[in-house]
């Protein structure tokens, strides 16, 4: 682990005394630790010009995914220093309203078990309102489909890729089918989720096949939209990972669009247990039910 | 994926090699020395990748015998948070770390375990084994050697790495393993190609390692007798 560290300190300092003196080592024994890690790596790291050290395209290459390595041992050096049955573990965790909660209630009840003194505090919000709350630190973990920020410390765990699928309630006309094509939709009214990170895309897709969603319904969360649909007041094109009583699922065959959801943390920020926990039970968790065939087979 | 000839043949090599009525020591050797015969090229890239980790003393800076086993908390393949506190609850455990479910010496390793744990249950004794495959595969893994055992996520292998058991397995040997089709990245969710030291520490009810033993050479594991030994001997 220490080799990790001095190399991230050089990644940051580019600059060995000073990486040394960050890492209160001898400058010797950082500059063996990273030869190791070198030959561990099977690559040079670091190209050195005189006082300055640079980042080979290895190095580069490595950095993130070495300090996303190093904080995950951190923080498993945490829980065996401070893991206590019954501790306080507050935990905020923002969910894109765009996100069905429903495939993470399991999950978040196992957490509770396990962490008696859990203090789960939920938070919805938009995808921008989502990574705002991240970067300020109000939350700690996100839950959410692509965020457009760019913003280089917000660490992305890709947890599903749902498909999108029609949904139309029970009693619709449709709802017998099990594949549609586009031509099936252009006399319906459709809903959709103004707030869905793939609002744009979906809305583009459905334009380029001819069919215009300006005389459509609209609804700001996964929540509404759905109440909507079961009332059979329109379909809508959603994402995979939802509540499906009273609804119908049918697949719009040439659609061909997905999502990524993932879970969202800051590097470089110390992870509470309660976080480490919720995110490698996420991550661990099978969502093959919910996944994409086609990419079910490719990682099977 | 792998050259599908070469995944098929040592597969069947596995397959072999599990089914011997030998000791696991012997069971391991066979699979290390048939896979030298088929191909001597992987044979070398494991010697020489097994001799750059003892060089670099990988496994050394692991918990000792006489020192507290550190706390975990990891999700077994039914997605159970299972922590240390709650095994050792139940008697001494043995912790047994594998590199994952594609790697035929720890499918080995398991097939043994599982055998073994037959013997032991009864004696309020223990295993758990850990990987860094996701659950699914943890549970593919348990399946197969019809496990008694929980077999743990140790995602990012940073259990494995707080503990000075992670390696990465170099540019090398990752274009073999990937031939074979042992491509770990899809279990494990993460293509760090970071792998743990095959280790199995045995823990006494009081947290303290008893019996342990750690590998860089993955063709090497606890003997079963050992394991029991120590198990039984622990408090």
């Amino acid at each position: 682990m220490h080799q990790i560290r001095y190399f991230l300190a050089v990644g940051e300092t580019l600059n060995l005394t000073k990486a040394a003196e960050r890492c209160n080592v001898a400058q010797p024994s950082l500059t063996r630790a990273i030869k190791a890690l070198e030959s561990e790596l099977g690559g040079e790291l670091l190209r050195r010009e005189r006082s300055l050290s640079h980042l080979t395209e290895l190095g580069q290459r490595m950095l993130p995914m070495l300090r996303q390595c190093y904080e995950t041992a951190l923080t498993a050096k945490t829980v065996a220093a401070s893991i206590k049955t019954g501790e306080i573990a507050p935990l905020t965790v923002a969910v894109s309203r765009a996100v069905a909660l429903s495939p993470f209630a399991a999950t978040l009840r196992e957490l509770s078990r396990a962490l008696p003194g859990l203090q789960l505090k939920l938070s919805r919000g938009t995808s921008g309102e989502v990574a705002e709350g991240l970067k300020a630190g109000s939350v700690e973990m996100a839950v959410a489909g692509p965020l457009a920020e760019a913003w280089s410390r917000l660490d992305a765990f890709p947890l599903f890729e749902e498909p999108f699928d029609l949904v139309v309630s029970e009693a619709h006309r449709l709802a017998a089918r099990s594949t549609i094509e586009f031509k099936d939709l252009t006399s319906e009214t459709l809903l959709l989720n103004t707030e869905c990170e793939m609002a744009g895309q979906l809305s583009a897709r459905l334009a380029a096949n001819g069919i215009l969603d300006t005389s459509a319904h609209q609804a700001p969360t996964q929540e509404d939209l759905l109440t909507l649909v079961k009332a059979n007041v329109g379909v809508a094109i959603i994402p995979a990972g939802v509540e499906m009583r009273g609804l119908r699922r049918i697949r719009l065959s040439e659609l061909n669009l997905t999502r990524m959801v993932s879970a969202y943390v800051v590097a470089g920020r110390r992870r509470s247990i309660a976080c480490a926990a919720l995110l490698n039970m996420l991550r661990s968790a099978d969502w093959s039910y919910i996944a994409a065939p086609e990419r079910e087979r490719r990682a099977g | 994926m792998g050259e599908p000839e070469l995944g098929a043949i040592l597969e069947d090599l596995f397959i072999r090699c599990r089914g011997l009525d030998a000791p696991l020591a012997d069971r391991l050797q066979a699979f290390a020395d048939g896979l030298r015969r088929l191909r001597p090229d992987f044979g070398a890239a494991v010697d020489e990748m097994v001799g750059r980790l003892a060089e670099s003393n990988a496994g050394s800076g692991a918990p000792k015998v006489g020192e507290p086993m550190p706390g975990f908390l990891l999700p077994d393949e039914s997605g159970r948070v299972v922590r240390l506190d709650d095994l050792l609850r139940d008697g001494p455990v043995a912790i047994a770390f594998n590199r994952g479910h594609w790697c035929p010496y720890c499918r080995i390793n398991i097939d043994a375990l599982a055998r073994a744990e037959e013997a032991i249950a009864a004696e309020r004794r223990h295993i758990a084994a850990v990987v860094p495959d996701r659950r699914r595969f943890a549970m593919w893994l348990k399946s197969e050697a019809k496990a008694p055992f929980p077999v743990l996520t140790d995602m990012d292998n940073g259990y494995a790495m707080s503990l000075g058991l992670a390696i990465f397995v170099g540019e090398e040997m990752k274009r073999m393993m990937v031939r074979s089709g042992w491509d770990p990245s899809v279990s494990q969710g993460t293509d760090n190609w970071l792998l743990p030291v095959p280790a199995t520490f045995v823990v006494g009810a009081d947290g303290v390692i008893r019996a342990r033993f750690v590998e860089p050479d993955y063709r090497l594991r606890m003997a079963i007798e050992d394991l029991l030994a120590a198990l039984r001997s622990a408090r």
